[in-house]
């Protein structure tokens, strides 16, 4: 045995040694993009803070996407995932199915799911900052990964990140909000105003129901509801919580029916709003009591579970008929959307992420340094005060003022529909209330 | 014997083919196809389309026993069953591609979303119809043959080329691990893998070469005694503390010396090994040792005391919610960031022992009811008290203390004053912290299995009845099970909030604590290694592999049924459970050796009990 | 019982601390607390007075969805029940054959919203439909037992317990790979659109077919067990599965049909089940079986007019429960501390009753 025995110490040694060598020579991974600036181009990649991305010659730039793809959600996700990709397309200047460049350079999308929760956020966003070669994040889709993990993670690295429909207003809010986290999608305090003067003003509704899901996005929206619905001389009777996996709420809706309020506003994802206006219906005593929900009960899901059940409820979203760049929208970009991912829009937000990807485009082209090599060096400080600095840039959705609070879509046009004429089904309905109003009217 | 032989090849065969239906019915097989093997031209689908048939004709071609006797298939006959089981499974396949193609891709693609005309084309490897067809036909005809053969052959050639082609399969999957420990290392890798993240045909020989080799050599079981003193031939593997009978470690000269070394060895690999993979592979590592911790708890719940607690997650999100409480985390809400009702901005250290009593606490909250209930009620209960935990920390009622649908955010980073490791921001450290409290949980779980304590846990789980007439007062020994499970549960659960930061009750789903059962299911109840093994396969292999993330939970399921069928103690199993669940047979064979040795059916019957 | 206090011939004298019946008291206080607390629920919240009052029509309305929901969960749990009382098994995965049931079924019921056929012929329609579901989970439920459950007969009881689970996992996740992960809408034919109002009293118009079909079945179930030979070999094996074999009973077919009736139960709930929430998803099974779970423990596993009462029960406590007991006590949004009810429910009964409401009273013998 001892023949045996010698050799394995001996390598058993040796190992060490060289694992200790090794260690202690390479010890910093290098965390902040590991440019060198190497060919002494203008840009300063080694103070500024989290460095550079170096895009060789002939490299594509990668731009990752955190949209949630898969589960319940999905159509939301897709939905914003398809405007991406037409953003791509239309980077040549036509809708032609292939790809335009930045600077010369293909682009690479590089797609996570973030699962509309905090946990995939958590790991789609933690899987991108790793990389180091990602430019920029178009993401994510609900404000549950964003809120307090991917904002943070994308931040802590110096990844510049624009959110399509992330409409929590804690995302941009002084205190909560991250420096490189910027959105598109409106700000929920605008949605909340919004839907509130349309029930106190437009509805004459004095007395109301808020119910709310185990999600921030949700919650978000019954807080400014309630806020603005009694600033007007409203009451909101109760906000209830459910949990966004629950099939019966018909006990929940039987306890609201007997202090009927003259509306429920009950913002939740699918299916659980469906089914809640699905089983309004037979709950007697709610018979004239209003419904309303918003954009997490848009898309298809919601009127093929809720069935006929759906008709005269009142959902709010973004006014697809409002958009600045309406022609072009309805015009180009719609056909182009049914061309290439064989039906009409999925959700809502698909023009938000077209938009978005091009803010960071233009954002990109702006600080981007070219090599000589052909090579490009993106300073990510550079890249993050190009986004904080795009102003009245004419995007589809309207114009676009980026803040440092991160909100871009200062003024926003948000659009009651009443089902089934409404905005994921069919792009061009005419919601039967709309209200434009900036930051700074809203509570 | 070739009738039986052939019957087995076809019904094996069949399976192999549904195998392969199913595979690609679910998607799995798209969603793996394009992950490279070996260079360009060997992906995991094609792994993933024979390797059915090659399990079906290994199966087909064993030794069987036929009038009493055990026999094994001459060469003739194994090459055919192979055949027929690869003709067969291919068959099935094609089979069932015509049907598809006769009712319309897209038909079928109404209820199936997964068959697309891509799946079509990765089932055809990339070929016409025709040519396709008859690639497959033959692959998997050459594939049964190959292993049909391979497995009339003796140990020392079968284990060896098994054991190198699956390190291949490996190898290549763990190139996110390896290639940067390569580059970390400073070592040339491109002989090893390929452009494409897939070893190139070099590497692929070598890392056959090295493992059969290794295989070959026992290197595995030799490595096992040098880590572990080797008990004496004859001996009982009690551990340390056992019969007293003989002091483990004087053994031949240097032996000690050598254990030591392996030991110190792991240890080094195990303290550089944030800087050789990498920071994703290393939050990848953090995940492993949440769940270790947790599957370290739930194994003293159920593998020690042999309480089966489906509600695990409870104690999960107590370490993580009074973390944050007692840490200074605040609750998020309308109007920003708010202290929660009672709370206290206590550091990290302090605080944790803090948690820990009061997870201990409520597990004997928990236990108090429920002594009496035995196994599937136990089960349901417990269940229910997860949920309950669950509905509670999320709910409105308690928002003020736990945030309800919004959550916790702004939990301390734990850092240690004086220390610059950054264990919120950096995955890298954080897995020092982690594999701190994995260690202190190891230790605490190894000292337990065999103190007076865990003694009694034994005598408990293998029955109650008798135990307690022994005087063990199994009330007592139940909530200390669950107390101390469910404090070791909630450190993990402390570090969990650590690590995001921030909670929403969405991480605290039934899941969590189904997927701790499945760790420690798969590598053995009882067994500490088992629960190690168990945490790298189950948590490590899906974080890695991206593309197996979205089917963890079918692999789970699929984990746990073929382990309770085919292994049920588990990867690494504790000795004593095995011989419990396999008393049985064990009893017989003892009978039947002492039967052979006396050369006398008159053996006296064996005794029930685990002594030898 | 004996191992509250230590045994006084362990020898020596023993202080009083030892001699507590420490389970005794703890029970004792949980009790009172929870006498206490229910109690003055209940009687506050039926005294609100004000807008906060709650209306008898409340309860009413309540109480009828509770014995909706009830039928359904009593469905479901005859098929836990009778496998339970055959093989002493949990079934864990019978939620998913409930699942594979409507969903194979929802293929169908949408193509037939397309095309009219539901709201033409609704009957024929629906036959379709509960035949579909019928053959499917029957299909799982027979393939569960002979690749899962049969091997594993023998085996000490925590093996077949965590195959279950492993097989409820994997059921799920197929499905998902299969059909979606996305939730899809179940139509349902136009006859059972609507509410029926009676007074003050309204409730779906499918509620009282759940109800209806629910009995019918539990009624011809009992009958069935009772009465035909097959129901006296399924009562023989489940008394003593050894015995029953040795008197003749081919205990294998005994166990099939046993799955092949609980796949027949869990395919007709999972239609109604389906039509009544609209939805199918590959995920639907799960938080019914577990309430379908708790309620045939609840009344006592292995008897069936134990799950139909323990089902009945559950319902009416998710329904009623939350809103009597915790509106008085002005506990903010009640309706999600459902499932903290129905399980507190299932914990007393099984403390005080182990062996379930309608079971022998005994705790169970390993």
């Amino acid at each position: 045995m001892l023949h045996i025995r010698t050799p394995l110490r001996v390598v058993a040694i040796l190992s060490v040694l060289a694992i200790v060598g090794a260690a202690c020579s390479n010890d910093d991974e290098g965390g902040g993009g590991g440019a060198t600036g190497s060919t002494g181009a203008a840009v300063d990649c080694t103070t500024a803070e989290f460095g550079c991305v170096e895009v060789a010659a002939g490299a594509p730039i990668q731009i990752g996407t955190l949209l949630a793809i898969e589960g319940d959600t999905k159509n939301l996700g897709l939905d914003s995932q398809y405007g991406v990709r037409l953003a791509v397309d239309y980077l040549d200047g036509q809708f032609d199915a292939t790809d335009g460049q930045i600077l010369g350079h293909d682009v690479e999308l590089v797609n996570e799911n973030d699962g509309c929760n905090a946990e995939d956020g958590q790991k789609g966003a933690t899987t991108l900052a790793a990389n180091p070669d990602i430019v920029g994040v178009i993401g994510t889709s609900c404000s549950s990964a964003s809120l307090g993990v991917a904002d943070k993670i994308f931040s802590d690295k110096g990844i510049v990140t624009i959110s399509p429909s992330a409409t929590n207003p804690a995302l941009t809010t002084a205190g909560t909000h991250q420096p490189y986290y910027f959105r598109t999608a409106h700000n929920d305090r605008i949605q909340a105003a919004v839907v509130a003067d349309f029930a106190y003003g437009q509805k004459d509704a004095k007395t109301a129901v808020t119910i709310h899901d185990e999600s921030p996005y949700t919650q978000g929206l019954t807080d400014g509801f309630k806020a603005n619905f009694e600033s007007q001389g409203g009451t909101v009777d109760s906000e209830e919580a459910i949990n966004s996996a629950d099939k019966d709420f018909k006990s929940l809706l039987e306890k609201i029916a007997q202090n009927a309020p003259d509306v429920i506003y009950a913002p939740d994802f699918n299916p659980a709003c469906a089914l809640i206006a699905k089983q309004k219906a037979t709950v007697s005593g709610l018979e004239n009591t209003l419904l309303m929900g918003s954009d997490g009960c848009s898309d298809a899901t919601y009127t093929e579970i809720a069935g006929p059940a759906a008709d005269g409820v009142f959902l709010s979203g973004p006014d697809l008929t409002a958009f600045s760049g309406g022609d072009f929208y309805k015009n180009d970009f719609l056909p182009a959307y049914e061309d290439q991912f064989g039906s009409k829009p999925i959700s809502v937000f698909h023009a938000h992420a077209f938009d978005a990807f091009n803010v960071l485009a233009q954002a990109i082209e702006e600080s981007a340094v070219q090599n000589e090599d052909g090579s490009l060096s993106i300073g990510r400080e550079a890249l993050k005060d190009a986004v904080q600095n795009t102003s009245d840039y004419q995007g589809v959705i309207g114009t676009i003022t980026c803040t440092p609070d991160g909100d871009c879509a200062t003024q926003v046009t948000i659009g009651v529909y009443e089902v089934p004429d409404v905005g994921f089904l069919d792009p061009n309905a005419k919601p039967v209330f709309t209200e434009t109003k900036t930051l700074d009217e809203v509570a | 014997m070739r009738r039986i032989v052939l019957r087995t090849a076809v019904r094996a065969g069949a399976i192999a083919g549904i195998a392969v239906c199913f595979v690609s019915i679910v998607g799995l097989l798209e969603r793996l196809a394009e992950l490279p093997i070996i260079a360009t031209t060997i992906t995991m689908g094609d792994v993933l389309i024979l390797l059915p048939a090659a399990a079906a004709s290994w199966v087909a071609a064993s030794p069987r026993v036929i009038a009493g006797e055990r026999r094994s298939p001459d060469l003739s006959t194994a090459a055919v069953a192979g055949l027929v089981t690869g003709v067969t499974g291919a068959a099935i396949v094609t089979g069932a591609l015509a049907i598809v193609s006769w009712l319309g891709v897209e038909t079928v693609r109404r209820v199936f979303i997964a068959v697309s005309p891509e799946l079509i084309d990765i089932l055809r490897f990339g070929q016409s119809a025709v040519v396709g067809t008859v690639i497959l036909v033959a692959s998997s005809a050459v594939v049964g043959l190959a292993f049909a053969s391979l497995r009339i052959t003796p140990p020392d050639v079968r284990r060896p080329v098994v054991g190198g082609l699956f390190a291949i399969v490996v190898a290549a999957l763990l190139n996110r691990v390896i290639e940067p420990a390569f580059d970390q290392l400073n070592v040339e890798k491109d002989w090893l893998y390929a452009i494409n993240h897939g070893l190139t045909w070099v590497g692929a020989i070598v890392v056959f070469v090295l493992v059969a080799g290794a295989v070959r050599l026992h290197l595995g079981s030799k490595l096992r005694a040098i880590l572990r003193p080797e008990p004496s031939p004859a001996g009982v593997d009690d551990g340390p503390e056992g019969s007293g009978r003989r002091d483990p470690f004087a053994g031949p000269l240097g032996r000690r010396g050598v254990t030591l070394i392996a030991w110190a060895v792991i240890a080094l690999l195990l303290a550089v090994l944030p800087f050789l993979v990498g920071t994703v592979v290393s939050r990848i590592l953090g995940s492993v040792g949440i769940f270790l911790l947790l599957g370290l708890g739930l194994n003293i719940v159920v593998g020690y005391a042999g309480l089966l607690d489906l509600g695990y997650v409870a104690f999960f999100a107590v370490g993580a919610y009074f973390t944050a409480i007692l840490t200074g985390g605040q609750r998020l809400t309308a109007a920003g960031y708010q202290p929660p009702a009672f709370g206290a901005s206590l550091p990290f250290y302090v605080a944790l022992p803090i948690v820990v009593a009061i997870a201990a606490l409520i597990g004997v909250l928990i236990g108090a009811p429920v002594l009496r209930l035995r196994g599937d009620y136990l089960a349901i209960v417990t269940l229910g008290f997860g949920e309950i935990a669950r509905v509670l920390f999320g709910s409105v009622w308690l928002q003020n203390l736990f945030g309800g649908a919004l959550g916790m955010s702004k939990i301390t980073t734990a850092e240690i004053p004086g220390i610059p490791l950054h264990f919120q921001s950096d995955a890298r450290h954080f897995y020092y912290l982690v594999l701190a409290f994995c260690l202190l949980a190891i230790f605490v779980s190894w000292r337990l299995q065999w103190s007076r304590i865990g003694r009694a846990w034994n005598a408990m789980r293998e029955d109650e009845q008798v135990a307690d007439a022994m005087g063990i007062s199994t009330t007592r020994y139940k909530l200390l099970a669950f107390a101390i499970g469910g404090a070791v549960g909630s450190l993990g659960g402390a570090l969990f909030a650590v690590s995001l930061g921030s909670l929403t009750i969405a991480s605290f789903k039934i899941l969590v604590s189904i997927t701790a059962l499945a760790v420690i299911i798969l590598g053995g109840l009882g067994s500490i290694p088992g629960v190690i093994v168990g945490a790298l396969v189950l948590i490590g292999l899906p974080g890695l592999l991206t593309q197996f993330e979205d089917y963890r939970l079918l692999i789970y399921g699929a984990v746990l049924i073929a382990i309770m069928l085919l292994r049920p103690q588990g990867l690494v199993p504790n000795v004593r459970r095995s011989r419990e669940l396999h008393e049985d047979e064990r009893l017989q064979d003892q009978w039947a050796e002492h039967a052979l040795e006396t050369e006398s059916v008159e053996a006296p019957l064996p005794t029930g009990g685990a002594i030898e | 019982m004996a191992n509250d206090a230590v045994p006084a011939s362990a020898g020596g004298s023993l202080g009083w601390l030892e001699r507590l019946p420490v389970r005794r008291i703890i029970l004792t206080v949980l009790t009172v607390v929870l006498v206490v607390v229910v109690g003055t629920g209940i009687v506050k919240t039926l005294t609100l007075s004000g807008t906060e009052h709650l209306d008898w029509s409340f309860w009413a309305n309540l109480l009828v969805i509770g014995i909706a929901l009830g039928a359904v969960y009593a469905l479901i749990a005859l098929g836990y029940t009778l496998v339970y009382g055959i093989l002493r098994m949990i079934n864990f995965a019978h939620g998913e054959v409930f699942m594979m049931g409507a969903f194979a079924s929802f293929f169908f019921a949408a193509a037939y919203a397309q095309s009219g056929f539901l709201n033409t012929n609704p009957f024929a329609a629906m036959g379709v439909l509960f035949l579909t579901a019928i053959l499917v989970s029957v299909g799982v439920a027979v393939l569960l037992e002979r690749v899962a459950y049969r091997p594993l007969r023998n085996a000490p009881r925590l093996v077949p317990l965590i195959t279950a689970i492993g097989a409820s996992l994997f059921l799920q996740n197929t499905a998902q790979g299969m059909f979606g992960s996305q939730t899809r809408g179940y139509p349902r034919p136009e006859i059972l659109e609507g509410t029926i109002k009676i007074g003050k009293v309204s409730f779906d118009k499918i509620d009282p077919v759940v109800i209806v079909t629910s009995i019918v079945v539990m009624v011809l179930l009992e009958l069935f067990v009772k009465r035909t030979k097959t129901g006296k070999a399924m009562r023989a094996v489940a008394q003593d599965r050894e015995i029953a074999s040795l008197m003749g009973i081919d205990v294998d077919r005994v166990v099939v049909i046993t799955f092949v009736i609980g796949g027949v139960l869990a395919g007709i709930a999972g239609v109604l089940y389906a039509m009544t929430f609209g939805q199918v998803g590959a995920t639907m099974g799960f938080l019914p079986g577990i309430a379908a779970f708790t309620a045939a423990v609840l009344g006592g596993i292995g008897s069936i007019p134990g799950a139909a009462l323990g089902g009945l029960i559950l319902g009416v406590a998710e329904s009623v429960g939350p809103y009597m007991l915790l509106s008085g006590l002005h506990v903010p949004s009640p309706f999600e501390l459902k499932g903290v009810i129905t399980f507190s429910i299932l914990v007393l009964v099984l403390i005080f009753r182990p062996g379930g409401l309608l079971g022998t009273g005994e705790a169970e013998k390993v």
